[in-house]
């Protein structure tokens, strides 16, 4: 059955830096029905994203999230994507926004604004993120070769036992690289506490860079 | 720090709030147009590793489509097959368009000292055929060794100045068989992370802890054994096979002596060319005796086939019980090691070989830099030809190979995203005039894509 758009989103800004992790610590984040991509043995995958959204009803917001990559679910060739992902920490700057977004995709986010930063120069986008005025992360990403492009993704999430994904399909003027020129920096807060603990690379191997594009949410199905 | 409550790009005066096109279906309003499906050059082996659901097969149907759109694309460039001996001109079957290219210049087999087709080890085969037949029917433990076998783990133990070696089949088998052999669970391995494939997965079989240090950087590979109480393992490679660089081994030795590792090498790309006498990268920076484990291969250098490694009797006597991948294979074809046994002879009995081979390689290295060609940091035979360019490289491989030069193209995931590059592997038997004809052909392809001036 062809995959039905349900929703689409604008963005001016969006960046992925990938980051290992150690398995055993991407194992305890998913649920036991989803298993971790290693990158290499032992070695999962964090992806830090920062999105800057437009949206005629809640207005410009930043979402932040933390996902583990996770393989995707096999479909036909042409609506196949190239990677899954399950959102463990997840954080918006308007509350309206996150309660839309968590209504209609089940994702869990944090319960209180956050407030981010973009900084952009010629080589290097930075984001700055704060809760109730506390720093939580600082990470950066660099370009590469821009290029239209469009991925289709799968999300995964959950609520109490239900099981629920998604395919979202993004696009728009991207580049990507693995030139380790990235940074991060992950702030004690409450929101990271989990992250803290964890065995993750310092710099991350793969960064994204996204401008000027739509994320486009296909019907949440339950799996 | 951003004083409103919703996200700011610091370069922008205000923000921009123009409408997005949020539009639900489920509210009867009109649902977006479906985007654009992504071409399928824009996926790769990767996306078809993993796949959810219940039936094994789930993802040969969608691997089998992807592969009939990608393979005439450009992905056609892998496995075609030579219809000569691997020399420094090939004849190559172009499978998209069923021709014979004959007389390519070749730069992407491993025959870098050019003895495989040798006439002396041609002969020697031709001579361990008539006693031993073609195969040696059984398990190195068991009753596949020859009396060559023996003869020849004695040369290659004498070659490395080590009290015994051990032959495997292939290189793969004695990556795998070596260190699942000797590391346990709860022990732990330390690879580079350029690390090839069968040490990794030899890593895998050992089932023991397994962490990667950032390529060549000695102040990670620190932190990888910091701390760390109980048996670990250091692996590194003499020549990586993808960069054609070497590693720092005296910062190395010294890391692994702070933390009490052991340290192995694989000089599956170094042994037989480097150093004085050609052991390897041990000897060229003066650490033969301070590495524990020399592995290395037969099928580069010396243009056969097979796997060594090499140290203390200890050792060796140890893995010949362990070492699962040699012996639960069948042992190399005495056919092969008597072909091994004259290549060795001649490497040793012609060092000039080795002279002509880094004659060649400064010559390439000299034709490329003065085009400006991006070679990375090679100091070796192989030589990456960066083209940092994904989207084109099957393209340009195309066009290099039709106008005459046989050399592989390398994308993600073999590297890195946009590290994409040709891999040339350079011999001591090509003459000046086949390193000027295939670097003249590169390079008028390179400078059409804007790669170099």
């Amino acid at each position: 059955m062809p995959l039905t758009p349900v929703t689409k989103y604008d963005f001016r800004t969006g960046v992925s830096a990938f980051f290992e992790m150690a398995t055993s610590d991407a194992e305890g984040v998913l649920p036991e029905y989803l298993q971790p991509i290693e990158v290499r043995h032992q070695r999962s995958v964090l992806s830090v994203t920062a999105f800057l959204f437009d949206d005629p009803e809640v207005g410009p917001y930043t979402e932040l999230m933390f996902s583990v990559i996770v393989p995707p679910q096999v479909a036909r060739w042409g609506e196949h994507a190239k990677a899954g992902f399950f959102p463990f920490l997840a954080a918006t700057s308007n509350a309206p926004a996150r309660r839309q977004r968590a209504e209609r995709f089940h994702f869990d986010y944090l319960d209180a604004d956050i407030d981010a930063q973009f900084i952009e120069t010629r080589d290097r986008l930075r984001v700055r993120a704060w809760g109730e005025g506390e720093p939580i992360i600082d990470f950066s990403v660099t370009p590469g070769a821009w290029e239209e492009t469009s991925h289709i993704l799968q999300g995964y999430t959950r609520d109490g036992d239900s099981r629920f994904r998604t395919t979202v399909q993004i696009s728009g003027t991207y580049t990507v690289h693995e030139n380790e020129e990235g940074t991060m920096k992950v702030f004690p807060h409450p929101f990271t506490e989990s992250l803290l603990s964890q065995e993750i690379a310092p710099l991350p191997f793969r960064e994204h860079w996204f401008k000027d594009g739509t994320e486009v949410f296909h019907e949440l199905e339950r799996f | 720090m951003s004083n409103d409550s919703q996200g700011s790009v610091a370069t922008s005066d205000d923000v921009d709030t123009r409408p997005s096109k949020r539009i639900d279906t489920e509210s009867g309003n009109e649902a977006p147009p479906a985007p654009s499906t992504p071409s399928a050059m824009e996926y790769d082996y990767t996306n078809f590793y993993f796949g959810a659901g219940d039936d094994a097969f789930a993802l040969l149907g969608p691997f089998d489509d992807w592969w009939s759109e990608v393979k005439p694309a450009g992905y056609y460039l892998y496995e075609l097959p030579l219809h000569t001996a691997p020399g420094t001109r090939v004849d190559v079957e172009d499978t998209k368009t069923h021709e014979v290219r004959e007389g390519l210049v070749n730069f992407a087999s491993y025959n870098y000292l050019g003895l495989s087709y040798r006439d002396e080890v041609k002969e020697a085969i031709k001579e361990a055929v008539e006693v031993y037949g073609g195969g040696s029917s059984g398990s190195p433990i068991l009753s596949g060794t020859t009396d060559l076998h023996r003869q020849f783990a004695e040369e290659i133990a004498a070659f490395k100045d080590k009290e015994a070696a051990l032959i495997f089949p292939t290189g793969y088998s004695a990556n795998v068989g070596t260190i699942a052999g000797l590391m346990r669970s709860g022990d732990l391995i330390v690879a580079d992370q350029y690390a090839h494939a069968s040490i990794v997965d030899g890593m895998i079989l050992s089932k023991a802890k397994s962490r990667f240090f950032r390529h060549n950087r000695v102040d990670d590979l620190e932190k990888k054994l910091k701390g760390f109480e109980g048996k670990k393992l250091v692996i590194i490679e003499g020549v990586y096979s993808m960069d054609g660089d070497v590693p720092p081994l005296a910062e190395i030795v010294e890391v692994c002596q702070k933390y009490g590792a052991r340290l192995m090498i694989d000089e599956a790309h170094s042994a037989f060319l480097f150093g004085e006498n050609g052991r390897g990268v041990v000897e060229d920076q003066g650490f033969e005796d301070e590495v524990d484990i020399h592995l290395g291969t037969f099928s580069k250098s010396l243009g056969g086939q097979g796997g060594y490694i090499a140290g203390s009797s200890q050792l060796i006597n140890y893995l010949r019980g362990f070492s699962r991948s040699r012996f639960f294979s069948c042992a190399l074809s005495p056919v092969i090691v008597a072909g091994l046994r004259k290549a060795l002879e001649l490497h040793q009995a012609e060092p000039e070989l080795r002279d002509d081979l880094w004659d060649n390689v400064a010559y390439m290295q000299g034709l490329l830099d003065d085009a400006g060609v991006p070679t990375g940091d090679s100091s070796s035979q192989v030589i990456p030809i960066m083209v940092r360019d994904d989207a084109r490289v099957f393209q340009m491989g195309e066009e290099i190979f039709r106008e005459g030069v046989f050399i592989n193209p390398v994308k993600y995931p073999a590297v890195g995203k946009h590290k994409s590059r040709f891999r040339m592997s350079i011999s001591a038997a090509h003459t000046k005039e086949e390193l000027e004809e295939g670097a003249n052909v590169i390079i008028s392809v390179l400078q059409r894509y804007g790669i170099c001036p």
